[in-house]
């Protein structure tokens, strides 16, 4: 496992296509999530239109909110970069036939599997520390340079925070390195897995939350768990589109922590057991 | 003579699950320190048979010891390297890099890296990116990669397939090499000439069944050993003729008539053919070469393409 996961990191850190992955999600946190956010905020447009003031609503941005801000891009544009991101990281090595290769060295299957698994571990902790730290670091000058005062959770908050982070990240990146295996095409787990994310999760988890029969079944899915799980960290001031949660906090960690074990069982059970260059 | 055993299979059969049955009943055995050439033609088997043996696919009945282990096993894959099929690697890594990532896998030094390199003749093209090689030179990153653990066995797919003249007499000389420092070498191919020359003994595969085995000399001693070969015409007429002197020994290749007799009936079947008005242009008696023993033994019904679930038995 060790030989494999040795073998990954180098994989991982020359492929391109990770970088920028890892480029867009930045991107997007620090451009949309605090820079433009702020500056559209404390300029708002004349027919700027909301219960809550911009004035307020600018606080979003500054250090006492970091957690909140960082964790809400986490389950849609972070869980779709992490569907992406573990599904190329198996689904790949069939693409490219290198999963024949692989398994002709010397560590067995499920080896192999969990050197895969250990460094995508790794790689979702290092991308859940720079983004909260820059993110941090992007909210510190933010407030700074907008002369107010602000500060930050507590530190016990801010590790449960991370740990959320952490999480939600591990279960789609889990969720695409599963769907990559039991597809063993990198356009279908990718597609596959997206389309559950903005279908399934996004729009019926939208329309039909309060429909009964569905309801129950909605609140089984990781978007739904991993929302009661962001919603826990709560703004300074009333969101005006905090919804209600289907699930409470604790529940919502727990599912998601079942999900990230089920999606590893199952990859390393499919991989174990079939053929490879056949069918 | 060791006789100890690097491969050695029992009834080794793999039904895929679109039915085809692909190798059937296998029974291979090949010796350490021996070049063995697994040959047979399209859709016989062969990659199938390979891919049992490195634990790629799990046989539908049947076992198999492949370097002293079952296959896929760390034991059996610490001793073997292979190259099945195609060579496999990341397109956007270099060569270089791609063989550490397999050194990697493999847990060997990354100091054995630059040799395997340098044995194939890759050392100056190894920085470029693998997807900007020729065939040819994918091939030889296969065997590199093959070669890595420094392997007692050594599995390779078809060698030679892509590569020109030039590349094909080097990776002959690097199996004599392999040979030499004492490792076993499972190659299989479908050319003939191929294991004439580097291989100690072959097995002829065909239908997924293994239909000969031995060396060289000996297969083609089995098959009737020589030949008469005669250019007539017309020579469907001669063909008739002869059909009905020889029954069942008489076939058609490349427009002459093969005949298995003796040459000693040269004299008389000329004869014949003249007093008939048969024009006789060329009478000789072959050595039959390997080509012809081949065909034989893996004669099948011309199928437009083999390769697409031929592999079924009736
Ligand atoms: N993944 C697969 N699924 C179903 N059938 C397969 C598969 N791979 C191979 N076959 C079938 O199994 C048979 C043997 O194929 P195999 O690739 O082992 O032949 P081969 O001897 O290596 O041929 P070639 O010389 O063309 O490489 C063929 O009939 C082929 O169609
Ligand atoms: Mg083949």
């Amino acid at each position: 496992m060790i030989a494999s996961f040795r073998a990954e990191t180098l994989k991982a850190r020359k492929r391109w296509a990770n970088w920028i992955l890892f480029g867009i999600l930045m991107l997007t946190l620090l451009l949309f999530g605090y820079i433009l956010s702020y500056v559209i905020l404390k300029h708002p447009p004349r027919n700027f239109e909301s219960p809550v003031p911009a004035s307020v609503l600018i606080r979003a941005v500054f250090p006492e909110n970091l957690l909140a801000n960082v964790l809400s891009p986490t389950s849609t544009i972070g869980a779709a970069i992490m569907i992406i991101l573990g599904g190329l990281s198996t689904a790949s090595e069939f693409g490219w036939l290198t999963v024949q290769t692989i398994l002709i060295q010397k560590p067995g299957r499920a080896a192999v599997l969990l050197g895969k698994l250990a460094n995508l571990a790794v790689i979702t902790f290092l991308v859940s520390v720079v983004a909260l730290g820059s993110a941090a670091l992007t909210s510190y000058l933010l407030v700074t340079i907008d002369g107010s005062s602000s500060s930050w959770p507590p530190v016990s908050v801010l590790l449960k925070g991370f740990g959320a982070l952490w999480l939600e990240l591990a279960v789609w990146t889990a969720f695409g390195m599963f769907l990559g295996i039991a597809f063993r095409s990198t356009a279908a787990a990718i597609g596959g897995g997206l389309t559950y994310l903005f279908v399934l999760e996004a729009l019926i988890g939208q329309l039909l939350r309060e429909t009964a029969g569905i309801k129950e079944v909605l609140r089984f899915l990781p978007g739904v768990n991993a929302s009661a799980v962001n919603a826990s960290f709560r703004l300074t001031f009333r969101s005006p589109n905090a919804g209600t949660q289907l699930v409470d906090a604790t529940r919502g960690w727990i599912i998601l922590m079942i999900y990230l074990v089920l999606f590893t069982i199952l990859a390393i059970v499919i991989f174990q057991r079939r053929d490879v260059g056949g069918s | 003579m060791a006789q100890a055993l690097a491969v050695e299979t029992h009834g080794l059969t793999k039904r895929y699950r679109t039915g085809v049955l692909a190798v059937n009943d296998l029974d291979l055995r090949v010796r350490a320190g021996e070049v063995y050439g697994f040959l047979g033609p399209n859709g016989a088997g062969k990659t199938t048979t390979l891919r049992l043996l490195s634990g790629l696919l799990h046989p539908t009945s049947g076992t198999a010891m492949v370097a002293g282990a079952s296959p896929g096993s760390p034991a059996s894959l610490a001793r073997m390297g292979a190259m099945v099929e195609t060579p496999a690697f990341y397109p956007y890594l270099s060569g270089r890099d791609n063989l550490r990532v397999v050194a990697r896998y493999a847990g060997v030094p990354k100091s054995r890296i630059e040799p395997v390199l340098k044995l194939v003749d890759l050392t100056d093209r190894a920085r470029h990116k693998f997807k900007t090689y020729s065939t040819g030179m994918k091939q030889r990153l296969g065997v590199a990669a093959a070669l890595l653990k420094g392997p007692d066995l050594l599995i390779l797919d078809e060698p030679t397939s892509g590569l020109d003249p030039q590349g094909t007499m080097e990776m002959r000389a690097l199996i004599k090499e392999l040979k030499q420092g004492g490792r076993t070498v499972l190659l299989s191919s479908h050319l003939l000439n191929e294991v004439e020359l580097t291989c100690d003994r072959v097995g002829v595969i065909a239908k997924g069944k293994l239909v000969a085995e031995g060396t060289v000399d000996e297969l083609r001693a089995r098959s009737g050993g020589r030949t008469l070969r005669i250019r007539a015409t017309p020579l469907e007429q001669a063909q008739r003729s002869l059909e009905s002197l020889l029954p069942e020994q008489v076939r058609v290749i490349d427009g002459s008539l093969i005949l298995n007799v003796d040459h000693a009936q040269a004299a008389s079947i000329n004869r014949r053919l003249v007093s008939e008005g048969i024009d006789v242009s060329e009478l000789r008696v072959d050595e039959q070469s390997l080509e012809d023993v081949f065909l034989q033994l893996t004669e099948t019904p011309t199928l437009p393409s083999p390769a697409t679930g031929g592999g079924e038995q009736r």
